[in-house]
């Protein structure tokens, strides 16, 4: 219904003033790496909206222009190749062409690459929604020498054809007026692509008996459908359903499909797409000229070395280790502002607040939590600028080809690789960087195997420990973890592709674009397009759990009784005889603060579950390091910083800490090196597992969970069992030695 | 022929790509078809993947995906580059 009054309106629209007229709506179309982005930004400067498409993550980007008081409101679809069902982003467009049914369809096509760009082209047109095209980065293919002549193309496939090249924003007001001719024009004129006699034959009755339901040619064009139908495309048949007549018009397609593959010795699908290879040919042949083949390709050049069988993998190595050292010696600088900052905040809110709970939920819950992830942000922004640079430069699907066939072996693919690094970053970015891969078995594999690659806020865990235990050498104690989870990922990896996740083995069919120059505002934008949506899940889901945990820990209250105190104070004297009275007050501080953890809600928890982590030789206090963990990773050194008598403090703190657990005769390297392995193997943070349950659902975030907590759990157990026997809970020595 | 068994640097002509389903139609739909002409670039370490010119354009594709696409290589070699 919706539709027959959007064309009804706009068929009227050429009597109307100007002025007068309603938005047009305006789908931006075209393949992946023809510059859509950068058109988009051209076409509408500031004015964004950023959304989802209903039912899936792919983001909708909607912006609007306004010439002579005309809104033109365009609708970024995701960069595609085909109308098939072949990935998200294909159905996603799809679906919004047949749902949503714009006003006209603007394809962005790549000029120096016309005739695979013209194959997605042709089949907007055969949706029934008007086409224009923009012949993007006309300035690539003048100074390749392919020469378009846009007027006899244009008359050829019944489709206007401007001129563009969006990091110039060249060719724009063009493009606008192409936009009005074309919606002045009556729908009934627009052209189709002809298959072919054969072909056509078989189409024709199917096409016929799709539009004897009204109701149903309405919402889907009777022409693509039967064109899909024959192409045995399962997303078609799903639909034919709603058709009075479907069980009928399924079995004349499926005949058809069978006539065309004796006829022609091939599947009918493929059939269909060289019969529409074959139009463009002819179309191409008319109206694109290749007056001079340049000698010399910087790709090419470029690419012998970056792409040479022996050094691809060397270089990208490389490419990441420098990625890494820039990201943290660069971050470490705001990252130190940040963390003064929110310390001095603390200071500053605790000297204005009067003593009591407000004050600790603000300091101790909102400002400490919050502070102590936030100050994480300008690593990921650095991160995700270098990355996004590294993408826009082409280097991604050169990363992939390095990578792809190690990657594969494990089940996971060339594709993986960016988000699985991203992961040594933070888990939540990396998670929503899976969704470049495009099917979803690849998505779903390597999202569950991004914990496993040690985020930021793992890393205080690790070094707190190796420093405390392994003083010889933490270093390559911290190295031996990282290790541990990149094998343990591929192995995971291995053990989805071989049991839950078999499928059928993906496609790697990835186009290789041309290196080319980013722009910087094309880079920003995505930078904060990752960001934005990044700090929207820190700033709620982090919130809330360190007021949970804040609350957790600080109820229900108790406090030290008279006679305990005096209990505490005795005992410190009587040990540190010289020691002043403002020690002694100290000494019953930590005390009173270890006693209320240990009476609170946390403590309680604790000590019920502790019985599940006994078999890894977990006390209560580790129990509820664990749980707090959940909050962010960094927060379990905190805890044991509160657990065990160690006042925190921004520097040296995990200095006396380290002291604090080598005194405690439940600690030895054994335990510390089974905590390491621990935090590496247990479901991530709360923000983590909020961005699987956005990506994947409730189902896979709770198989998740269960999993990684079995591995986590039998892995601590098998490595505190075997070294228990095997005397390394004991001597500090052997078991750092032995443990690593 | 196979597009897998090509030497690097061959000019080809697509005769036919022998799957259908998804595979063999996005094949299909990225240009592999009846006539399309090519080239193998280059390879990887172990010949898999192979970065193959097709239509004028670099495309990455496995050795389990070339092994689909049945080729006739061209007399001359095409551009500068000998097969290695």
């Amino acid at each position: 219904m919706k539709s027959d009054i959007d064309s009804g309106a706009a068929a009227a629209d050429s009597d109307k003033p100007r002025e007068r007229r309603k938005a047009l709506r305006i789908a931006l179309a075209g393949n992946p790496n023809a510059g859509k982005t950068s058109l988009f930004n051209a076409l509408t400067g500031a004015h964004h909206k950023v959304g989802n498409y209903p039912g899936v993550t792919v983001e909708k980007l909607e912006g609007s222009r306004f010439r002579d008081g005309r809104e033109y409101r365009f609708i970024d679809l995701p960069g595609i190749y085909s109308l098939t069902a072949y990935s998200i982003d294909e159905v996603v467009a799809r679906d919004f062409l047949l749902d949503e049914r714009p006003d006209i369809i603007v394809d962005v096509l790549d000029s120096t690459n016309l005739e695979r760009n013209l194959f997605l082209c042709l089949q907007f047109q055969e949706l029934g929604i008007p086409v224009v095209g923009a012949l993007n980065m006309s300035d690539e293919a003048k100074v390749k020498g392919i020469e378009i002549d846009e007027l006899a193309l244009s008359a050829l496939l019944g489709i206007r054809m401007v001129r563009t090249v969006g990091t110039k924003g060249a060719g724009i007001e063009g493009l606008l007026d192409a936009i009005d001719e074309t919606s002045r024009e009556s729908q009934d004129q627009l052209k189709s692509i002809h298959y072919g006699e054969e072909l056509e034959s078989r189409l024709e009755p199917i096409q016929a008996a799709l539009a004897v339901d009204g109701e149903f040619s309405s919402r889907y064009p009777a022409r693509w459908l039967a064109v899909k139908l024959v192409e045995k495309d399962g997303n078609a048949f799903e639909r034919l359903v709603e058709h009075k007549a479907g069980a009928s018009i399924a079995q004349k397609a499926r005949e058809a499909s069978v006539w065309l593959e004796k006829h022609y010795g091939k599947d009918a699908e493929v059939v269909v797409s060289e019969q529409r290879y074959g139009y463009i040919r002819g179309a191409a042949k008319e109206a694109v000229r290749i007056v001079k083949k340049p000698s010399f390709s910087v790709t090419e050049a470029i690419d012998r070395v970056i792409m040479n069988r022996f050094l691809s993998l060397p270089v990208f190595v490389l490419v990441l280790w420098g990625v890494f050292e820039l990201t943290f010696k660069l971050g470490a600088y705001p990252q130190g502002w940040l963390e003064s900052f929110f310390s001095w905040l603390g200071g500053a809110v605790s000297g204005a607040l009067p003593g009591g709970f407000l004050r600790s939920l603000l300091v101790d819950g909102i400002i400490a939590g919050v502070g102590s992830v936030f100050s994480f942000v300008p690593l990921i922004i650095i991160l995700f600028f270098l990355l996004s640079l590294l993408e826009d430069v082409g280097y991604m699907s050169r990363a992939a080809f390095a990578t792809d066939k190690a990657l594969h072996a494990f089940g996971l693919h060339g594709q993986s690789v960016f988000p699985m690094m991203l992961g040594f970053g933070c888990s939540v970015p990396a998670i929503m960087a899976a969704r470049t891969l495009k099917s979803r078995r690849d998505r779903i594999v390597t999202i569950l195997v991004i914990p496993f690659m040690s985020c930021g806020a793992k890393l205080p865990v690790y070094v707190l420990l190796a420093a405390a235990f392994f003083p010889k050498n933490p270093g390559s104690a911290v190295m031996a973890i990282y290790a541990i989870g990149v094998v343990m990922s591929l192995l995971v990896a291995l053990v989805f592709k071989r049991t839950i996740l078999k499928g059928d083995p993906t496609p790697f069919v990835m186009e290789l674009p041309p290196y080319r120059a980013p722009t910087l505002r094309g880079v920003l934008w995505h930078v904060w397009e990752k960001t934005a949506s990044y700090l929207k899940k820190m700033g709620t889901v982090i919130m809330a759990a360190s007021i949970i945990i804040w609350a957790i820990t600080n109820f229900p209250v108790y406090k030290l009784s008279p006679s305990e105190t005096e209990a505490v104070k005795t005992a410190y004297a009587t040990q540190h005889p010289a020691a002043s009275s403002d020690a002694v007050q100290a000494s019953v501080d930590i005390a009173a603060s270890e006693a209320a953890m240990e009476h609170s809600a946390a403590g309680t928890i604790g000590k019920f579950v502790q019985p599940i982590f006994a078999p890894i030789g977990f006390d209560w206090k580790l129990s509820v390091a664990t749980i707090t963990g959940f909050a962010a990773k960094e927060v379990i050194v905190s805890t044991l910083g509160i657990l065990y008598r160690a006042p925190e403090s921004e520097e040296g703190g995990s200095g006396t800490l380290s002291d604090a657990l080598r005194a405690d005769s439940h600690w030895n390297p054994l335990l510390a090196f089974v905590l390491m392995i621990f935090t590496l193997a247990i479901p991530p943070c709360i923000a983590a597992m909020a961005t699987i349950k956005g990506e994947l659902g409730w189902r896979w975030l709770g198989f998740e969970f269960l999993f990684l907590f079995a591995v986590g759990w039998l892995l601590s157990f098998a490595v505190f069992q075997i070294g228990s026997l095997a005397g390394l809970g004991v001597a500090a020595k052997a078991a750092a030695g032995g443990a690593l | 022929m196979m597009v897998s068994d090509a030497p690097t640097g061959a000019g080809f002509r697509v005769i036919r790509v022998t799957t259908g389903r998804e595979v063999g139609k996005r094949l299909a739909d990225m240009g592999f078809t009846e006539g399309a002409e090519g080239e193998v670039v280059r390879a990887g370490l172990l010949r898999d993947p192979l970065q193959v010119k097709i239509r004028g354009y670099d495309i990455l594709i496995r050795r389990s995906e070339a092994k689909r696409i049945e080729i006739a290589l061209n007399d001359a070699p095409m551009g500068a580059e000998a097969a290695v």
